[in-house]
Formats: structure tokens, C-alpha cells, sequence
């Protein structure tokens, strides 16, 4: 707990004092020039700011993307994404065969596969880790659609007692889950979906221990007991998992320190410590990049031109595109705004190109569709019915019948974040300019937003958006599903046959079938402006150049660039 | 006979050094008049309250730009002709965001105070001047509001009434009057043993009357003084809020905001955070020097 | 935080004398006194309870509604709120608390899974508690001194200097004090050196990286200190007793040592009281800007996240360690100023 960064003053005094004589003997020192040498181990370390820290370490709570990039590190899935994001590749399963009808996926694991304290891992635990997420007591935040409308048995999810045990137990034994071998794990479907595979790569369901668990709870864990049942991952001691690292040291809301796992199926990777920071202001995160104490940064927009300008840094700092979309968000439950022809003049007067390039200062992309650039489905051509257009805008909201006065008793909910406020004080103002209407701000912390929204206290809410969990159009276009109102449809638009073109495209096993159905329903998205489309996000990180081998995807954790492949990654000599 | 010689005329005898019998404010006035800082601190805040009341006026004639205007592709300019002290990260002036932002901070700033007054004022005459049972109940309600930890009662009133300035500087007046309360107890404990209160409750005044005329008057001193210092506070208050996401909505600019936005930009546009955080210090050091001055002028004791 | 005015007792008037008690007499008196005062804060913690419950479920938003992005379903709150006695009536929730804060169990983190928040609490207090300190010590000999040589030289450039220091150390917000001082003598300095040295600029350590967290969080006390003692010590010069000292032609620093501090501290120790107990109770500010895993930093995150429990514990904290601090001020006082009749 005490002494987390010894630094020895003498003696770095000392070397300052060195320095500075030497630095001015040799000119500049900016650490231009690296290698591509290895640097020793004790210099392997890669130190990254993760923002914030993990809710919990056990990966079938984790939720968040800055809980996940620990989760995916200390446990592996069955499958993982191909770098290039096209399709998957083997995982902790070596390999997968789907039945002919599409409803039972048969997982071959790996033999070689071993826990970090050297037991085999067996189809076993993993029956047993994708029940805990199953398990209603324990209440998994990504059980639900994830799981629990996948897996055979696990539509019941929300009828089950989570205080019987009992009931728990028979509710998790009917589950499509069995291990007919200690290589095979057999998961059955309620319904064919083109789109399980991907479910496969996510960093929720993976295997558990369940000698681990119930010695850290001091013996056997009934069903309906969630407390004992987590007491494993409050220690690093306990955290067993199969993936290419361990934690070795966890430093509540300061940093957790992950070492190379030797029991790895894939061998251990490069670099020797990983240390994830838990720093949640951008500057000071930026201040500790330029001294040296961290090898990424991903810029908040005001520091974009800085970094744009400064000769070194902007050498350092690329701009990587993420499958994230954001848009503003109609309650369409409440009157003006069912009015599609309003919806239309509201997002049509919107300047994104302005907003991308000035407001964001050139790290978003203007964008008026549904899915990203970089993902199959993204089609530019479908968004004109919502580009910026100011004339035909104003001739909308004309022919709309809502007078300018009537909207602006309306306000525009914001997160408090001072990224959400720049962008809507923009947009207010776009409004203002183009429409002559005046629609105000309202900010308010973000519970309160989030608990306004979800019971349908808003007339119009954003900027709202969506970063895909792995790249398949399934997972975005179900959150427009009516089911999903006030559940990520907060608009709760309607859309009609939207619901059974989507169910029929996400049990679909053909390709082109499904792509076809989507781009409907992305037109009609679109083209009903059932949600104002404003822009897809980028990060503009800064990467320190002795970091190599990096293999960065749209995909990855937020400001943590390639962090679903970093097994092979090392530190040059700097 | 003798002519009866006239009486030398009698001189006039010379005044003793009376001095004239002026009421105390009068006195105050003079001796505060005669501190320079201090005059110069009021002269600050009188520019600073006519600034905060004409700068809507001053857009109207366009003698100074918008303050809600946006340009986005002139943000974070530098000083320039059209804009004196540069753009913020939405390209409005800052020049007309600084002077607009007055309003919003000496409004917080002076009304808190009064909250703070009003409340802790009353709260503290009666605890002192009643003693006894009243007095350690009263402290003791007091020093659960002290230990109170104000930013869950701030966030409650912001996210119940919404974020206005009327719930932020609400929260904050009612949070804050503990301190004001205790010391004006205080004083009323030493004062309410003086013989000039003895000889009062002698004659027969009424409580009220004793409070009013005798007490009151003879707090006040370090309770201006308390005030004055707690009125920059406020404003500092209010950039803390915004900090933290509770502030004053947009796009009304104020110091607090001001001072917020400009320190996420603190690298790449230093002048951002500087501009504001100026203001509130020049507002600040202002009103201390007011405060001094009062003290100095209210202190009996020092030499004219 | 709270006003950090003066926190109890007047600057002004002295208190009424009152006929001295033997010291074998005052030690019992005092021992009573502090006895009563730590019985009377049982009824002022459970208030305090009462109050931050009430208000804390007054306020919109439950523990699991996200951010932003995917929401819990339905199904999943319910089961939340079943594990965590959600589902329970608030009055049922409310006695049940009590009756585990008699047995000083704060419950579960509602944010961090399966950790228990009096784990969580004092894990974090540690951090908090030696920056707190640190300040404390910083902010004693120098607000203290510039008051004293301030009143000392009133009116000459020496008070000048020193009040303006101070007052205007006071007028910057902390948050703005603490990126100055990063970017001085971190960025720069890094780069003045050559990437050699600089002043670490984020997370606690025993050793250079708490220069400047603490010389953030002394900057406002210090002022206010100083300013204080100012005002006080300027009040005891102008006493007859003092006018006797300097006539007798007695030394300054005997003069200064031996009468003017020791009257001109009452106030000044007053306010100490409460800067102490805010200070190690944490500045979220400095904690944010720093990275420091402090508990002022934890408690406005389980303000905006709804965690309840997290909540309750540290107000409970919060307010113990105000009222101990009023108390020790109140003792001390005593010590200060013989004719203080505890009441």
C-alpha cells in the first residue's frame, strides 16, 4: 500500500544534474531515434492510463470497456477477432463446427490449455463460468441480449427467483450448456443466429474455476449466494485465468499490475509488466505521457491542436477510427417530435462537417448513417436523406407544421461531461442559425440523465451513441428493436415491420440475406430520422515509438490502442 | 468717581478637544474613506457591479460582441481586433464572455452572503442571547450541518429543481451559514455581559430592543468582515461546481464555467483559464481589501 | 466544501471572566466536559444519518443506471436490488443500517463488487490522512508566521507582500494551482532537463511525489490562516498589557513569544479545528488532479454513482472527525485561555 512509486531523490537528483551537463553537450534529447531492438526486461513495461478502475475482476461482471481491457488479459474467450476485423479465428477453442440446422455449436478446446496456477482447463469450467453468467443471483450486466436470447433455456432469465436457490439450479441445469468430453464444450441455441460467433469472442464468457471460487468463499457456494461467489476476484491471489497475463498486484483506485502468464497456451508474451493507471483527468494523464511515466495518451479535443503543432508529439499521435457512431435522440413518444418531417429538419440543420473538423477539432468524421466506417454494412450512400441541408431543412420544419414557438419550450439533455456540453452548446446553436429555433441546454449530472431517460422524461437527448462489441450489424441494430424501448431505445421510435425484418436478419445464416436486411432497416432509420445521425468517433492517441508491433482494430478498449493483441508486442530499446 | 472702565471682553474659552459627536457609521465612513486600498477595492467592485449591469446594454449597441455567438472555425483564437482578449473552444468572445460572466458571479457571490446572513445571522443572535438549553441545542443542530458534507445536498436540489442559478446558489447559502452562525454567537456571548447590555436589561429594555440596538450593532464588525471574505468564496464555489458538473448551465457564461472550460484547455490555450481565473482574483482581492478596510475603520481602538 | 470561516468562537471579544478553578477542580470539569461532548455526538451522527439517507434517495438515478451506453435490463435490477436489501421499504433499510453501524458494518460497496466499504474507506483514508497532515504542517508555521510578521509591520511593504502573497495564492481555484504546478515542474522541468528529472505528476508516494499535491492543498488554509492571525494579533497589540511590554523595554522576540502569540491564537486555533478535520478529510480537487486513491476523490464518485453504502460511511466518517476536531479545539481552548468556563 505505501511507497507505490519509490523514486530514490538522491539519486535522480543527482542524475538530473548529470543530465543536464550532458544534454547540453549532445543537443537535443528527444527520443527520436529508436531501435528496433528489444529493450532488457526490466525495461519491458508497458504503462497505459485506463481511466477508471474495474467495478470487479471477475470478466462476467465486467461491462465496461476499461473493465474489460483487464478481464481480456486474465482470461481468453473461446474465439477471437481477425485483426482485420473481418471474420473470427480461434481463440482458447482451436476450432468449432455448427450443426446443420444452426442450433448447436460444438467448441473443441485446446489440450494444452492451462489455468496460471498449472491445471489443465476443462469443458468443465467452462460450462461452469457460462453459467455464472447465466446465473440471475449474480446479475451479470451482459447477460441480456447477449446470452440470455441465445442460449437455449435462457429466455426464462427474468422469470427465475434469484433468492431460491433451487430454482436458480434448475433454471442453470436447462440450460444449452453440457461438456460431453474435457475438450468439448457443446453450447445449444434457442434460435439459428448468424451472429453467435461473435458472441463467442466477447470477454464476458469465459471459464471460471469453481475449486478456486469456493475456496476463496470457504467452501461450496450455493446458487443464490453472489457474495461468496465473487470473494475470489477481490484478490490477485485468487484471480486464476487462462489468458496471457496475470494480475500480480492490485492498487485500489490507483493501478493493477498484470505479468506475463508462462502457463499461456500460446507462450508467454513479450512484455514483461503491463501497468494499467486508473487517472481520471485528461491533463494530468497528458502532463505524466510528456515526462516520460506513460507510453499512451489518447488527447482530449483541446489538447488536439497542441499536439497537431508540436513537432515531436505529432509525430507520436495518429488518428485511429473506432466502430462508434453517435446520434441525437427523439422521444418520439411525445408530441412534436413523432413528427417525422420535424425529426428530419432537426437533423438537417445539423453542420457536421462544422462539428467534426471544428467543434471536435478534426478527430470525429461527419457521418448521417448507422454503421461505422471500417464495419460490413457501412454504406455513405444512404445517408442523404439526413445531410446537412439548411434550405430544405427550413422548407421541412415549414411543411412539419410545428411553429418555432412551440419548440422552444423544448430542452436538449446533457450529460455534464464537458465534451457533451461543447457539442450540444453547438448544436443549439446550429438550431438557432439554420432553423431560427431556440431549443436550450439542460445539464444534469449523469445518473439523472440516465434515470430520465430511462423512463421517458426527455423531448430530446444526446449526444447518444453506440460502440460496437464485436463487428457484426446484429448488435446494432437491435437496439432500435421495440422490445428495446426505454431499455437503449430511449426514443422508443416506431418503425414499422422494423422489428421482424431485424429478428429474421439476426437468425439468418446467409450473408447475403442478412446484409440485404440490414440495409433496409438502416434506410429506414435513416430515412425517418428515427435518430438525428452526427458523427463517428476516432481517437487521436499518442503512442510513445518504442512501443512496437502494436495491432490496433476499430474494436479496441477506449484509449487502450491494441489491446486485443498483446501477445506479441514489445518494448524497443529507448 | 471713577468712569467705570468696561470689563476687558472675556475671551472665549478654548474648546477642549470634544470631539464632535458624530454617529458611529458616519465615523466608519470617514475612517474607510481614508484608506486608500480599500477605496481602491470598492472602486473595483462599483466598476465590476456597473459592468455586470451595462454589458447587456453594450451588446445591444454593439460596442461589444455577442457573448453566445458562436464561430467554430475561429475557436481558441489569440487577441485580436475583433475579439480583445481572443475565442473560447466555440469561437464566442471572451472579452464579452468575461463581462457577462459578472452578473452571474457577483450575483452568487452577494446573494449567497445574504442567504448566509439572513440565516446564520438570525440562528446565531438567538443561540447566544438565549443560552442555556435553547443555546446548546441550537449548536448542536449546528454541528450537524456542519459535519454535513455539502455536495450530495447540492447535487439533490440541482437534480430535483434543476440546475438554475437560483438551486446552485441556494444549496450553497444554506450548506455554508454554520460559520457565520457560530461566530455571531460568539460575539453576542462577550457582548451580552458588557455593562452598557447590564444597565440596558436595568432599565427595562425589551429583549428585542437589547438585540436590535445594543447587540446587533456591536457584532457586526467581524461578521462584515466574515462576509466579505465569504463573497469570493462563492464565486470560487461555483467554478469548484462546475469542475465537478453541477454548475451554471450554458451557454450563460460565468467565471465558474469560464474557469472550467479553460482548464480542460490548459495546455494548448493557456489565456482560456487565465482570463477568468483573473477576474475572480482581482474580485476577490477587491473585496478583502474592502473587508480590511472595514475592520480597520470599525476597530475603536486604533488611532484616527 | 464547507465555509472554512471561523469556525467557534469570537475574534473579537474576549470572553467574560469568570473566577479561576483550582487545576485539580478544572481537571474534572474537563474530563466531564469532553465525556458529555463524546456522548452528544451519538445523537449528532445518527442526525447525520438521518439526513444523508434521506436526501440520498431523494436524489434521481439508482446505483445501476449506467453511464451511458448499454443498460442493466430489467431483470438484472431486480436482482440488484434484491441482493443488495434494495427491494426492502426505506424505513426497513434505514434500521437495518443502524443496527449494522452499531456493529461497524458499513455493508457492500454497491460500485465495487463484493468489497466492503469500511475496507474500501480506510484503504483509501490512509492517502488522504498523510496529505492532510503534510499540509497541516506546512500551513501552521506559515500562515501562522506571515500573520504574525504582517501585523508586526502593519501598513509597511513587508505586510504588503505578505497578505498579498497570500491572499492571492487564495483567490486562484486549487484545481488551477495544482495543472500550474504540474506543468512547471513537470512538463517543463522535464523538458528544461532533458527527460531527466521532474516532479512525479501523478499518484502517492512517500517521497517527491508529495510536493506538490500538498503545497495545492495548503494554498487556500494558509491564506485564510494568515489572514487571521493577522487580524487577531493586531487586535492584542493595541491591548494596554502589550503597550506595558514594549514601554518596560523588553525584547521583541520575548514580547512576541511570550504574550502577543499566546493571546493572539485563540481565534487562529478555532479555525485550525475545522481546516484540520476538512483537510483529512479530503479535497476531491487535488485528489482528481493528482490521481491520488484518496477518499475525497471516492466519496464524490459514490456521490455521482449512487453508491449508497459508500455514501453513508463516509459522512459517518466525515462528521466524527469534524466533531472530534471541534472538541480538541474546544479542550485546547481551555489551555489557551484560563478564564473559559466550560459550559
Amino acid at each position: 500500500m505505501w511507497g507505490l512509486h519509490p523514486r530514490k531523490q538522491v539519486r535522480s537528483l543527482a542524475v538530473g544534474i548529470c543530465a543536464v551537463v550532458v544534454a547540453f553537450a549532445c543537443g537535443n534529447g528527444g527520443g527520436t531515434g529508436t531501435s528496433n531492438e528489444a529493450a532488457p526486461n526490466d525495461q519491458q513495461v508497458l504503462r497505459i492510463n485506463d481511466g477508471t478502475e474495474p467495478n470487479s475482476y471477475d470478466p462476467g461482471q465486467q461491462t465496461y470497456t476499461y473493465e474489460a481491457a483487464v478481464g481480456r488479459m486474465t482470461f481468453q474467450s473461446l474465439l477471437l477477432p481477425k485483426p482485420d476485423l473481418s471474420d473470427v479465428q480461434p481463440g482458447a477453442a482451436k476450432s468449432y463446427d455448427v450443426s446443420s440446422d444452426g442450433l448447436t455449436y460444438t467448441f473443441h478446446l485446446r489440450p494444452e490449455a492451462k489455468w496460471s496456477d498449472g491445471k489443465p482447463v476443462t469443458a468443465a469450467d467452462w460450462v461452469y463460468g457460462w453459467k455464472r453468467v447465466l446465473n440471475p443471483a449474480l446479475a451479470a450486466g451482459y447477460v441480456d441480449p447477449f446470452f440470455d436470447n441465445s442460449v437455449a433455456g435462457g429466455d426464462k432469465y427474468g422469470d427465475v427467483d434469484s433468492k431460491s436457490s433451487s430454482a436458480i439450479d434448475t433454471f442453470l441445469n436447462g440450460l444449452g450448456l453440457s461438456a460431453p468430453d474435457d475438450h468439448t464444450f457443446v453450447i445449444k441455441l434457442a434460435q439459428p443466429a448468424g451472429y453467435f460467433k461473435w458472441i463467442a469472442t466477447l470477454w464476458v464468457a469465459t471459464p471460471i474455476r469453481k475449486d478456486i471460487v469456493e475456496q476463496a468463499a470457504g467452501g461450496p457456494v450455493a446458487s443464490n449466494d453472489a457474495t461468496k461467489a465473487e470473494a475470489w476476484a477481490n484478490d490477485a491471489k485468487t484471480i486464476v485465468g487462462n489468458g496471457m497475463f496475470k494480475i500480480s498486484e492490485i492498487v485500489p483506485k490507483d493501478h493493477v499490475t498484470l505479468v506475463p502468464n508462462p502457463q499461456y497456451w500460446g507462450g508467454a508474451p513479450k512484455v514483461q509488466k503491463l501497468t494499467y493507471y486508473f487517472i481520471s483527468d485528461a491533463n494530468t494523464a497528458f502532463a505524466k505521457y510528456r515526462t516520460g511515466d506513460l507510453d499512451t495518451y489518447t488527447a482530449s479535443t483541446q489538447n488536439v491542436q497542441l499536439i497537431r503543432n508540436d513537432p515531436v508529439l505529432s509525430k507520436q499521435a495518429k488518428l485511429y477510427p473506432k466502430l462508434t457512431t453517435f446520434w441525437m435522440t427523439f422521444n418520439e413518444k411525445k408530441a412534436p417530435f413523432d413528427n417525422e418531417k420535424l425529426r428530419l429538419a432537426l437533423s438537417k440543420s445539423i453542420d457536421r462537417d462544422k462539428l467534426a473538423n471544428n467543434v471536435l477539432n478534426g478527430t470525429d468524421k461527419p457521418f448521417s448513417t448507422f454503421i461505422p466506417q471500417g464495419m460490413n454494412g457501412y454504406d455513405a450512400s444512404l445517408g442523404d436523406s439526413q445531410k446537412f441541408d439548411p434550405t430544405a431543412a427550413k422548407k421541412l420544419l415549414a411543411d412539419s407544421g410545428v411553429t418555432a414557438q412551440q419548440l422552444s419550450q423544448f430542452k436538449l439533455l446533457t450529460r455534464d461531461t464537458t465534451a457533451n456540453k461543447t457539442v450540444n452548446e453547438f448544436i443549439s446553436a446550429q438550431w438557432q442559425e439554420n432553423l431560427g429555433v431556440n431549443i436550450g441546454i439542460e445539464v444534469i449530472d449523469s445518473k439523472t440523465v440516465t434515470s430520465r431517460i430511462r423512463k421517458g422524461q426527455f423531448d430530446i437527448y444526446g449526444p447518444d451513441g453506440w460502440g460496437a462489441d464485436y463487428p457484426d450489424q446484429q448488435d446494432w441494430f437491435d437496439i432500435f428493436l421495440s422490445t428495446a424501448c426505454h431499455n437503449l431505445n430511449w426514443g422508443c421510435p416506431t418503425l414499422p415491420g422494423y422489428d421482424d425484418n431485424i429478428k429474421k436478419a439476426d437468425s439468418s445464416r446467409n450473408e447475403s440475406d442478412r446484409n440485404s436486411m440490414y440495409k433496409t432497416a438502416q434506410k429506414q432509420l435513416i430515412d425517418t430520422a428515427a435518430v438525428g445521425f452526427i458523427y463517428q468517433a476516432a481517437e487521436y492517441t499518442l503512442i510513445k515509438p518504442y512501443v512496437k508491433d502494436l495491432k490496433i482494430t476499430a474494436i479496441d478498449d477506449q484509449a487502450i490502442p491494441g489491446d486485443l493483441f498483446y501477445h506479441d508486442i514489445f518494448i524497443a530499446k529507448h | 468717581m471713577a468712569v467705570p472702565i468696561p470689563a476687558a471682553p472675556v475671551e472665549l474659552q478654548q474648546d477642549w478637544d470634544v470631539p464632535e459627536q458624530i454617529g458611529l457609521w458616519t465615523d466608519v465612513w470617514r475612517r474607510f474613506r481614508r484608506n486608500r486600498i480599500a477605496v481602491l477595492g470598492a472602486v473595483v467592485v462599483a466598476i465590476l457591479i456597473i459592468d455586470a449591469i451595462l454589458a447587456p446594454l453594450l451588446v445591444h449597441f454593439g460596442i461589444v460582441q455577442d457573448p453566445i455567438k458562436q464561430d467554430v472555425t475561429n475557436s481558441f483564437a489569440g487577441p485580436s481586433v475583433g475579439h480583445l482578449l481572443g475565442t473560447d473552444q466555440l469561437g464566442r468572445d471572451m472579452l464579452s464572455r468575461l463581462m457577462h460572466g459578472a452578473q452571474i458571479s457577483l450575483t452568487i457571490g452577494i446573494l449567497v452572503q445574504g442567504i448566509i446572513l439572513v440565516i446564520g445571522g438570525t440562528i446565531g443572535l438567538i443561540s447566544g442571547y438565549a443560552g442555556g438549553r435553547t443555546d446548546n441545542l441550537l449548536m448542536r443542530f449546528t454541528d450537524i450541518w456542519y459535519a454535513f458534507p455539502d455536495l450530495i445536498f447540492v447535487l439533490v436540489l440541482v437534480s430535483v429543481f434543476g440546475a438554475s442559478l437560483l438551486s446552485i446558489f441556494v444549496a450553497i447559502g444554506i450548506v455554508n451559514w454554520v460559520g457565520l452562525a457560530r461566530l455571531v454567537r460568539g460575539q453576542v456571548l462577550s457582548i451580552k455581559e458588557k455593562e452598557f447590555v447590564e444597565s440596558a436589561r436595568a432599565v427595562g429594555s425589551s429583549h428585542l430592543k437589547i438585540v436590535l440596538r445594543h447587540l446587533v450593532p456591536n457584532a457586526l464588525g467581524p461578521v462584515i468582515i466574515t462576509l466579505t471574505f465569504g463573497i469570493p468564496q462563492a464565486i470560487f464555489l461555483e467554478a469548484v461546481l462546475s469542475y465537478l458538473g453541477v454548475g451554471i448551465p450554458p451557454p450563460t457564461p460565468s467565471w465558474g464555467v469560464m474557469i472550467q472550460d479553460g482548464y480542460q484547455a490548459i495546455f494548448s490555450a493557456p489565456g482560456q483559464v487565465a482570463f477568468p481565473a483573473i477576474a475572480v482574483a482581482i474580485t476577490m482581492l477587491s473585496f478583502t481589501f474592502i473587508g480590511d478596510g472595514l475592520r480597520d475603520a470599525l476597530d475603536p481602538r486604533m488611532k484616527r | 466544501m464547507a465555509n472554512q470561516a471561523v469556525g467557534g468562537r469570537p475574534f473579537g471579544g474576549a470572553r467574560p471572566a469568570r473566577r479561576l478553578l483550582a487545576p485539580s477542580s478544572r481537571a474534572g470539569a474537563l474530563t466531564v466536559f469532553i465525556v458529555r461532548r463524546l456522548l452528544w455526538m451519538l445523537p449528532v451522527v445518527f442526525f447525520v444519518i438521518l439526513i444523508t439517507f434521506i436526501l440520498m434517495h431523494l436524489a434521481p438515478g439508482s446505483p445501476w443506471d449506467r453511464g451511458g451506453g448499454r443498460q442493466l435490463s430489467a431483470n438484472v435490477v431486480q436482482n440488484l436490488n434484491v441482493r443488495y436489501g434494495l427491494d426492502k421499504p426505506l424505513w426497513q433499510q434505514f434500521v437495518l443500517y443502524l443496527w449494522n453501524v452499531v456493529h461497524f458494518d458499513f455493508g457492500l460497496s454497491y460500485q465495487y463488487q463484493g468489497k466492503t466499504v469500511s475496507s474500501l474507506l480506510l484503504g483509501s483514508w490512509v492517502y488522504t490522512f498523510t496529505l492532510g497532515v503534510l499540509a497541516f504542517c506546512v500551513i501552521v508555521p506559515v500562515g501562522i508566521g506571515l500573520g504574525v510578521i504582517a501585523a508586526l509591520r502593519q501598513n509597511t511593504r513587508v505586510d504588503y507582500v505578505a497578505m498579498g502573497f497570500s491572499t492571492f495564492g487564495a483567490s486562484v481555484p486549487n484545481f488551477v494551482v495544482g495543472m500550474l504546478l504540474i506543468i512547471i515542474f513537470g512538463v517543463y522541468l522535464y523538458t528544461l532537463t532533458g527527460g531527466a528529472y521532474s516532479l512525479p505528476v501523478a499518484g502517492f508516494g512517500l517521497d517527491d511525489h508529495l510536493i506538490m499535491p500538498v503545497l495545492t492543498l495548503a494554498t487556500l488554509p494558509t491564506a485564510f490562516i494568515a489572514r487571521l492571525t493577522r487580524a487577531s494579533t493586531l487586535d492584542i497589540l493595541r491591548q494596554d498589557y502589550i503597550r506595558t511590554a514594549w514601554a518596560k523595554g523588553l525584547p521583541e522576540r520575548l514580547v512576541v513569544l511570550k504574550h502577543i502569540l499566546k493571546n493572539s491564537l485563540i481565534p487562529v486555533v478555532t479555525a485550525l479545528g475545522p481546516t484540520f478535520a476538512f483537510l483529512v478529510t479530503g479535497s476531491v480537487i487535488v485528489e482528481t488532479v493528482f490521481a491520488i486513491p484518496g477518499i475525497g476523490r471516492s466519496f464524490v464518485t459514490a456521490v455521482l454513482s449512487r453508491d449508497y453504502t459508500m455514501i453513508l460511511a463516509t459522512t459517518v466518517l466525515f462528521s466524527v472527525v469534524v466533531a472530534v476536531a471541534n472538541l480538541v479545539v474546544d479542550v485546547l481552548y481551555v489551555f489557551i485561555d484560563p478564564r473559559v468556563r466550560l459550559s
